[in-house]
């Protein structure tokens, strides 16, 4: 499977991800500055951390959220990718407190978890397109070579 | 191989998925006592408050069976297990030979020996009877009895629903194994800001009423209500267990070893009747929440397929989600215990608080270990705190920044980097190859 990969060296904190996510993905007119207006506010999906490093959704082999999720919301799709099913979800947090990352985002307005599915239903991911110094790409998971630490 | 699963719910279904993983001819023949399959009963509350049909209340599709091969025996109750022959019978008269089994009876609501509880118009909430039980009842006055977590949901739904709802509580805090007396304060005021009125520190005493509950008296007054919902916690259903000789827990589930086997050849156990090793509290414990479910199903059926794999450990973890508009989380140990003599150097338990008006944020530390957390209104970073617990790692000097509003994963990359003998899973390996 592909996942994303960030090059902290390339990495300045820019914070462009963010931006082009949170516009790209949960905004209504998906076109700056009008999405910024939007209500509700857009969110994104990646969080520039720490000593500036894009962190995504990691998509763990063994998902912790998918195993709290109390009703199938939280899925993994046919090429690995965990995402939550928009329609189903309750609110109740459960992901949030399994995730090791942080980045499962309760998002009480909507009441709805978002979180990132690396832009699965649109073929490149959109902060990768965009990330001005090519910090992020995308990258074959050897999933082999770390199996699974529970299988 | 033959297998066989009795119950239906989160660890039975996790389970066959495990075996299938695993090994795709084999028989596998499920039975429960419930013939409503592969609903959540987690979910329980959000459909007796009218906002999931029942449909949304699956957390598999109703194909389950048929995808993974399974022979479902839906209704059927097994009334024994005989560890010698390898059979289980059923209430049919039928049996069935087996070559791996799994328990996973789940638990069963306590019901107190209050005099008048037999009174129609008292339910538990545990099964889909109960919640349509519930969801038909006539009446505008509502009781609830116990106020952990499936208690304070149901007076939520109940109110939503537009009742009159008095939550009744013996002990002197809502939510009291799952929060402390801060924590629990603030998400009272929640609850009764809804308008639901909250008695603690008063017990049930008496139902009152002629054929159908008309009111409670509790140790300080009388309660006029048309219904009541009593949640005062679930037993494990361990029957079948004991009278076939398996070993039981001192806590009274059924006694697992890290392979989630029982004391008998073939035998395995998993979800709410089993008793498992607390990796927050380093004791035994029953942790009957849906995540410890999965993980015990998921490991027992793997087992049973013939790999071995080993539960690290159960974590009690609660959610109140989006319920009462304010999202609060605790994991492991609530309290810090009082610590009497004897108490080894370097392991004391300390807490660490740092609270505002509307949230609250508390560690509990034994030694340098994190064996608890509390999160209320800010939760995002929750999770940092639930791998650190289940990993068992040092914090040291993180306490101040996993305290701060800047703790996130990476800044704590360098404590996982530590520690990256516990942390080999490739998602870990992905972040801390990456030159940081």
């Amino acid at each position: 499977m592909e996942v994303i990969m960030v090059d902290q060296r390339k990495c300045t904190g820019c914070h462009q991800c963010e931006l082009w996510c949170a516009n790209e993905i949960s905004s209504e007119s998906k076109e700056m500055p009008a999405s910024f207006s939007d209500e509700p506010q857009p969110v994104p999906r990646v969080f520039v951390e720490g000593k500036q490093f894009a962190l995504h959704c990691r998509h763990c082999p063994d998902a912790p959220c998918v195993e709290a999720c109390p009703n199938g919301t939280m899925s993994r799709d046919e090429n690995g990718l965990v995402f939550v099913n928009d329609t189903t979800c309750i609110a109740c947090w459960m992901c949030v407190m399994a995730c090791p990352f942080g980045v499962i985002n309760p998002y009480s307005t909507m009441k709805l978890a978002i979180k990132c599915d690396r832009c699965r239903n649109m073929g490149y991911p959109i902060c990768v397109e965009v990330c001005p110094t090519n910090a992020l790409q995308l990258a074959e998971r050897d999933v082999k070579a770390f199996p699974a630490s529970k299988a | 191989m033959k297998y066989i699963i009795i119950g239906g719910s989160a660890a039975a279904i996790q389970a066959v998925e495990a075996v299938r993983s695993v090994d795709q001819r084999s028989s596998i023949e499920l039975f429960a006592d419930e013939e409503t399959p592969l609903f959540s009963r987690v979910l329980l509350p959000y459909y007796v408050a009218e906002e999931l049909p029942k449909k949304l209340l699956n957390f598999r599709p109703l194909t389950f069976f048929e995808d993974h091969e399974v022979i479902s025996h839906l209704g059927v109750r097994i009334t024994a297990i005989d560890p010698d022959t390898r059979t289980v019978t059923a209430d049919n008269g039928q049996k069935h030979e087996y070559d791996r089994l799994l328990i996973a009876t789940g638990g069963r609501p306590i019901v107190p020996p209050i005099p008048g509880v037999d009174k129609k118009g008292i339910f538990p909430l545990k099964t889909m009877q109960d919640a349509e039980n519930i969801f038909n009842a006539q009446g505008k006055r509502a009781v609830v009895i116990g106020a952990g977590s499936i208690g304070v949901e149901s007076c939520i739904s109940l109110k939503r629903k537009g009742m009159e709802v008095n939550l009744v509580e013996q002990l002197g805090r809502v939510l009291p194994t799952v929060f402390d007396d801060q924590a629990s304060s603030i998400i009272r005021k929640r609850i009764e800001g809804l308008g639901i009125k909250v008695r603690t520190g008063e017990k049930a005493v008496r139902f009152h009423g002629n054929g159908s509950v008309t009111s409670l008296s509790t140790s300080e007054r009388d309660i006029d209500c048309d219904l009541v919902v009593m949640s005062i916690g679930v037993t494990p259903n361990i029957e079948l267990a004991e009278s076939a000789g398996l070993d039981i827990g001192e806590l009274g589930g059924i006694a697992v070893n890290d392979r989630m086997r029982t004391s008998a050849a073939g035998i395995f156990a998993a979800g709410d009747v089993a008793e498992t090793q607390d990796i927050a509290l380093d004791k035994k414990s029953i942790n009957a929440i849906w995540p410890c479910a999965v993980e015990q199903g998921k490991v027992a059926g793997l087992n049973m397929a013939g790999k071995k794999v080993l539960y690290p450990g159960s974590l009690r973890m609660n959610s109140i989600g989006n319920f009462i508009g304010q999202p609060a989380i605790s994991i492991g140990m609530v309290n810090a215990p009082v610590e009497e003599g004897g108490v080894e150097a370097g392991e004391h338990y300390q807490e660490v608080v740092r609270s505002s008006q509307d949230t609250y944020r508390k560690l509990v530390l034994k030694g340098n270990r994190i064996v608890g957390a509390t999160l209320v209104g800010d939760t995002q970073k929750a999770g940092i705190f639930t791998v650190l617990i289940k990993k068992q790692v040092n914090v040291d000097e993180f306490v101040p920044l996993l305290m701060s509003h800047k703790l996130n994963f990476m800044e704590i990359l360098p404590l996982i980097r530590r520690y990256s003998d516990k942390f080999k899973e490739i998602e870990y390996k992905e972040l801390m190859d990456t030159g940081l």
